[in-house]
């Protein structure tokens, strides 16, 4: 899952980068407000929680491979979608503090296709399934496909990520399709560990999940609204609904979408026959002189295109989110 | 538990972990950077490249073996990630970006692998924070570092008492359930021991705000 170096170019990484930085930005303020002094133990302990839970193998059918868990869905649940993003943050910080696990470069992106698709979204699915179902069981399936769509929603924005790179002789809706199907089976995985792990500690200990009625002092600290539908998270359960939708029809549209890139591909070719084609790479030798601004043009427009794009849907959905606002129903966008 | 299980190297007293932490954020930061723009034809930038990276885990005492234990475990990965790349279009074309991913992953991951192997945890934070990193992410990551030990022994522990009650071979879904109990009372167990940790602190007059002695 972790993305390395080297994958993703480096503009798309300082865009992922400014998203994410945003984000935890933001998830830093909101767990200010809550003014309680729990927040940095009982964070740090479950980022601790969610390093070592991933050392636990789960064995697979095919003998030397096993999953773990990820975690995400899990954390946020537990203590709030703001937590629980920074978890996966930190998580993902120590890892490549310790282990040199996902890039450098690459760590916003990482953050923002885990922590944030993954672990805020993700608990916006969570949040708005369990308005429909209220009781345990309902709760550990709202967590079941949370978890499972948090993993593909995320494979999904790879993809996204890795088409917004620049690199060019690959099929995206091939891709597209790989990587989902790879994913929506390791999505499977950590849903089913997601729901088991629920179910134990809703059986011994209900009042740890985020916004359960309490049983101790905990909870009376911070009094939650929970399960209201704020336009962020309902903003967040729409983008996540579409990435869902997306993943989901390109395996069948890939048949139409490949005949058109080939199209595309082909009238691109012969229309940029002396530009470099290849805006991937900062090639001195097959730039000719007089192209550098239409070179450093590309490299910009592929830049801001996906900076922009990536800006323009969380607008679109944040604008939908607010006027959704009032309603009840507002907290599942389907 | 041995306290540096983790990243056994790191506190070493070679040249390259006496260097300024900062610094060598920004030159491993500088090196991937350049890697991930010099374009897969001038190979031989990336061959300096990872010569001076390989001369750097040599002075730093880093040996050989875990080197390529640390490769083993990274390459299928990346691997996985980049022939899928060929493989979307039926192993045609797509080589060359596989290539330029496999050439500037593995260069980027030896470069944060020396980094990561010459500056230890506790070090590379406070290097983090003077590079802007919010005090309080800075505190929950001390405290995740920290409590990761604590929590490695409680999991062994309780893996030591499911080895001892558990004679026969487990099915697929029993292991999958015994294992999912595991985490899941780990997970009680860890939020225990915050609010225990939590009352202490607060019992020592915590208000939210982390002070060091060096802030």
């Amino acid at each position: 899952m972790h993305i390395a170096d080297g994958i993703i170019s480096p503009e798309v990484c300082a865009g992922m980068a400014v998203a994410s930085a945003g984000a935890v930005g933001f998830s830093l303020r909101q767990l200010k407000k809550t003014e309680t002094t729990k927040t940095i133990p009982l964070t740090g302990m479950m980022g601790a929680l969610v390093f070592a839970g991933q050392m636990v193998n789960f064995p697979l059918v095919v003998a030397p491979v096993s999953g773990h868990l990820l975690g995400g869905v899990l954390a946020s649940i537990i203590l709030g979608p703001w937590a629980g993003c920074l978890v996966v943050t930190l998580v993902l910080v120590v890892q490549w503090a310790l282990f040199a696990d996902g890039g450098m470069v690459a760590l916003g992106v990482n953050v923002f296709n885990m922590g944030v698709i993954g672990a805020l979204g993700g608990y916006a699915v969570y949040a708005g399934l369990r308005r429909w179902m209220p009781s345990p069981r309902g709760t550990i399936t709202s967590a079941i496909i949370a978890a499972w769509l948090s993993v593909l929603a995320a494979s999904t924005m790879f993809c996204l990520e890795f088409a917004l790179s620049g690199h060019h002789d690959y099929s995206l809706p091939n891709l597209f399709a790989l990587m989902t199907t790879f994913h929506s089976l390791i999505g499977l995985g950590e849903a089913l560990i997601t729901g088991f792990v629920l179910s134990v500690v809703l059986d011994q200990r209900p009042d740890l999940v985020y916004g359960q009625p309490s049983l101790d002092n905990m909870q009376t600290e911070t009094p939650r609204r929970s399960w209201q539908a704020t336009p962020l998270r309902t903003a967040v359960v729409g983008l996540m609904v579409a990435l869902a939708v997306a993943g989901f029809l390109a395996p069948f549209a890939s048949g139409y979408s490949d005949g058109l890139e080939a199209v595309a591909e082909k009238m691109g070719f012969d229309a940029h026959v002396d530009a470099d084609p290849q805006v991937l790479v900062l090639d001195e030798y097959q730039v000719p002189l007089g192209s550098e601004d239409s070179w450093f043009m590309s490299k910009l427009s592929v830049s801001i295109a996906g900076i922009g794009g990536t800006l323009a849907v969380f607008a679109i959905a944040l604008l939908l989110g607010r006027g959704l606002k009032p309603g009840a129903e507002a907290g599942h966008a389907t | 538990m041995p306290r540096d299980f983790l990243d056994p190297y790191s506190r070493g007293n070679s040249i390259c972990h006496r260097l300024p932490d900062r610094l060598k954020i920004l030159l491993v930061l500088a090196m991937i950077i350049t890697a991930l723009f010099v374009p897969p034809e001038n190979w031989p930038v990336h061959g300096c490249m990872a010569a001076a990276v390989f001369l750097a885990m040599t002075l730093a005492g880093i040996p050989l073996r875990y080197l390529l234990v640390r490769l083993m475990f990274f390459f299928p990965m990346i691997m996985g990630l980049a022939i899928a790349v060929p493989a979307s279009t039926g192993f045609t074309k797509g080589w060359d970006v596989m290539a330029t991913v496999l050439l500037r992953g593995t260069l980027s991951f030896m470069g944060v692998l020396w980094l990561v192997n010459v500056t230890p945890f506790d070090r590379l934070l406070v290097a983090l924070r003077q590079l802007g990193l919010p005090q309080m992410l800075a505190a929950i990551l001390a405290f995740m570092y920290r409590y990761i030990f604590v929590v490695f022994d409680e999991l062994e522990r309780m893996r030591e008492g499911r080895r001892a009650r558990t004679f026969s071979k487990q099915g697929l879904l029993a292991a999958w359930k015994s294992n999912a109990q595991l985490i899941g009372m780990l997970l009680i167990r860890s939020m225990n021991r915050a609010e225990r940790v939590h009352g202490a602190m607060c019992a020592r007059g915590f208000d939210g705000e982390i002070r060091t002695l060096d802030s």
